[in-house]
């Protein structure tokens, strides 16, 4: 019986282990804390050591750990920027200036039922309103889309003018719309990203009227809260319908905040006890009332985002302090070799700061690439068109960091300032 | 006629409460060291010897009595003050050690110096000239966790002696040491004040580590029971 000829298993399971093996040697040369203690190493041979060598050298001492808190860290962040931009998508209220001093008048008993035109000269005479303009979702599908994501509005292209002045167009391509029954109007999100161009017709498929548009690019807009609308001559829909007595909503304008709520309420009076009652409000509350539909997104991303962080904080804490007290023997040599305690505090500090800011850099960074390159309205039927990870979200996000890094360096650097030399000594290592 | 002393000690107790039980580590111990000596601590465990040691290096405080050192009352300088003093005075090394495991020894070495105003180049003189010293020139760039017992404590010396300090302060050095590593240590100890003139004062078991000394101290419950000079 021979008992030192390798058993055929061992043969076969070699390829395996050398495949583990390189995977494992591969890993750890694409991380990036390999580099930077690689990095640091040499700078500390060429220019010797300075504290702040020694902060990273020390981060990095447990690469497995330092890297798993990074990844943790990285990936919490990323989905809370997540999280964060989706509740701004699904959120986003009008906030500028202009928006504010619109008003949208509906039908009372449902957003479905239509408003007579000849509503109209009764709203324009309340006091307190500048502009009124018939404002109907035709609400197609562009071209061979089956859920087209930007809205199509109906409205009068005179009065229309009046009511986004915030809109900003081309010198004299305003008046090409105006004159043209077939023109529109369109935000440049949109042409930017169907590539369009001035001139270029838009074809759409009616799903709420029975009736398809061929309209004509006349002008652009920017400048708007939401520059993705197409709006087009309501005269139009009415001949294309053959009804010419009905709008969807009234678009107002009124001179001042100040006077919105009288202005609301005076029309809402207007109408009472007519066969078509009318329920106005700002443009913002109309769209938040819209995103209601929702459910309460903005409850649910916070809860999302607290339990990211909560957990985040248990992660990094446990781990900051898990790292200090390996080392409680060494920072007590430090502190008999003279290293003051607010020196002390600074390397925790410094180091779980770093840790937390390499993994919010990547996490943030990762989130703002992925988001960048991913076709989102592909990949949600085209509910949502724009997923942009704005800087004030990064920010948020980094400061969030931050304020973890440094949380979590409170507890070891409050046992480190607690214990004496000599206490630090005896601890084993 | 001797040199005035460098440590004088006086009346000097420690107390340890624990619980409703007093231990008493120091029992009112006076001494003088002058320059130079080289001076071993021996005694019992428990008998008080690393209680006096880091008492005197500024490590520990005492319960009673007096410490100076070059003329300073150590106990009156408060946190910041002692960790400065430590800085320029006292140069420490461990029974284990206590070297930090992801730096070389010369980043070893050079730790106690970026406490100091030193250039960059001055501090790196001053590592070589120490690693020189314990004999370890051409081992600067390797990691301690890699190198032998020996030759770790020999680096712990290095950095010990590397901000030239008048004191330094070994407790037990060659307790985790073989026979022949413990007696190079001694060696150095020994040189470091018979030639640098530093003032030297090691705590040991090793009655055959004792032989290197200038003087012998016997403590015992505390108390200083023996105190030998051999110069
Ligand atoms: N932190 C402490 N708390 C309570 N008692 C202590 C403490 N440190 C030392 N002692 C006691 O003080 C006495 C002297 O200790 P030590 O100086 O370490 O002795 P040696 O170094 O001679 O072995 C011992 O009885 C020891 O139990
Ligand atoms: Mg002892």
């Amino acid at each position: 019986m021979s008992t030192n000829s390798p058993s055929p298993f061992r043969l076969l399971a070699l390829p395996f282990r050398w495949l583990w093996v390189g995977l494992w040697r591969l890993l750890w040369l694409g991380n990036p804390l390999t580099w930077i203690e690689w990095g640091t190493r040499l700078w500390v041979r060429w220019f010797g050591l300075s504290q702040h060598s020694f902060v990273i050298v020390n981060a990095v001492r447990n690469q497995r750990r330092a890297t798993l808190t990074v990844l943790s860290v990285a990936v919490s962040c990323g989905l809370l920027v997540t999280v964060m931009t989706l509740q701004r998508e699904l959120t986003i209220p009008p906030e500028s200036e202009s928006a504010s001093l619109r008003l949208i008048a509906r039908n009372k008993v449902s957003l479905a039922q239509p408003l007579p035109a000849k509503q109209m000269p009764l709203i324009e005479k309340v006091p307190g309103v500048v502009a009124v303009s018939p404002f109907t979702y035709f609400g197609g599908n562009f071209r061979e889309e089956t859920i087209t994501s930007f809205a199509q509005f109906a409205v009068d292209p005179v009065r229309f003018r009046d009511l986004i002045v915030e809109g900003k167009v081309a010198e004299g391509d305003y008046e090409d719309f105006i004159r043209d029954r077939t023109a529109c109007f369109v935000g440049k999100d949109t042409m930017d990203r169907y590539q369009l161009k001035v001139g270029d017709r838009m074809k759409f498929t009616g799903t709420f009227y029975p009736v398809d548009l061929d309209l004509k690019i006349a002008a652009v807009y920017t400048g708007t809260v939401d520059d993705r609308n197409v709006f087009f001559h309501h005269k139009l829909l009415d001949e294309l319908t053959g009804d010419l007595g009905t709008v969807g909503t009234w678009y107002v304008r009124v001179a001042s905040a100040d006077v919105a709520n009288d202005v609301i309420a005076r029309i809402d009076q207007a109408f009472e006890n007519s066969s078509a009652e009318v329920r106005t409000e700002t443009e913002r509350a109309f769209q938040m009332s819209f995103m209601s539909m929702l459910g309460n997104v903005k409850v649910l991303t916070m809860s999302i985002s607290a339990v990211v962080v909560f957990t985040l904080v248990l992660v990094t804490i446990s781990t900051m302090s898990m790292a200090i007290r390996e080392r409680f023997r060494e920072l007590a040599v430090l502190k008999a070799i003279g290293f003051q305690r607010r020196e002390l505090f600074g390397f925790i500090l410094a180091e779980s700061f770093g840790l937390a800011a390499l993994g919010a850099f990547l996490g943030i960074g990762g989130a703002w690439l992925f988001w960048g390159h991913i076709n989102l309205q592909k990949l949600t039927g085209g509910f949502l068109i724009y997923f942009e990870v704005t800087p004030r979200i990064m920010a948020t996000g980094g400061i969030v960091a931050a304020l973890l890094g440094m949380l979590a360096a409170i507890g070891p650097s409050i046992s480190v300032a607690r214990t004496s030399v000599v206490e630090g000594l005896k601890t084993l290592d | 006629m001797a040199a005035a002393p460098i440590v004088v000690i006086r009346d000097l107790t420690k107390i340890y409460r624990q619980g409703d039980i007093d231990v008493t580590a120091l029992a009112g111990v006076s001494l003088d060291i002058t320059p130079g000596e080289f001076v071993v601590l021996m005694g019992p465990s428990g008998s008080g010897k690393s209680t006096l040691l880091h008492i005197l290096a500024g490590i520990d405080r005492p319960t009673g009595g007096s410490v100076k050192v070059q003329g300073i009352e150590v106990a009156n300088l408060n946190e910041s003050q002692l960790a400065d003093w430590r800085n320029q005075n006292v140069g420490f090394v461990f029974q284990s050690f206590n070297l930090i495991p992801v730096l070389t020894a010369a980043e070893n070495v050079e730790l106690p110096l970026l406490l100091t105003a030193l250039s960059r180049s001055e501090r790196r003189r001053q590592v070589e000239t120490a690693l020189s010293l314990v004999g370890l020139a051409d081992r600067g760039h390797h990691r301690t966790d890699q190198m032998s017992g020996g030759q770790q404590q020999r680096v712990a010396i290095a950095r010990a002696l590397v901000t030239d300090p008048a004191l330094i302060v070994a407790d037990e050095p060659t307790g985790n040491l073989d026979a022949k590593s413990a007696s190079d240590v001694l060696h150095i100890l020994q040189s470091l004040s018979r030639s640098a003139g530093k003032t030297v004062i090691m705590v040991t078991h090793d009655p055959k580590a004792a032989g290197y000394g200038t003087r012998e101290l016997h403590l015992e419950k505390g108390e200083l029971v023996e105190n030998v000079s051999k110069a």
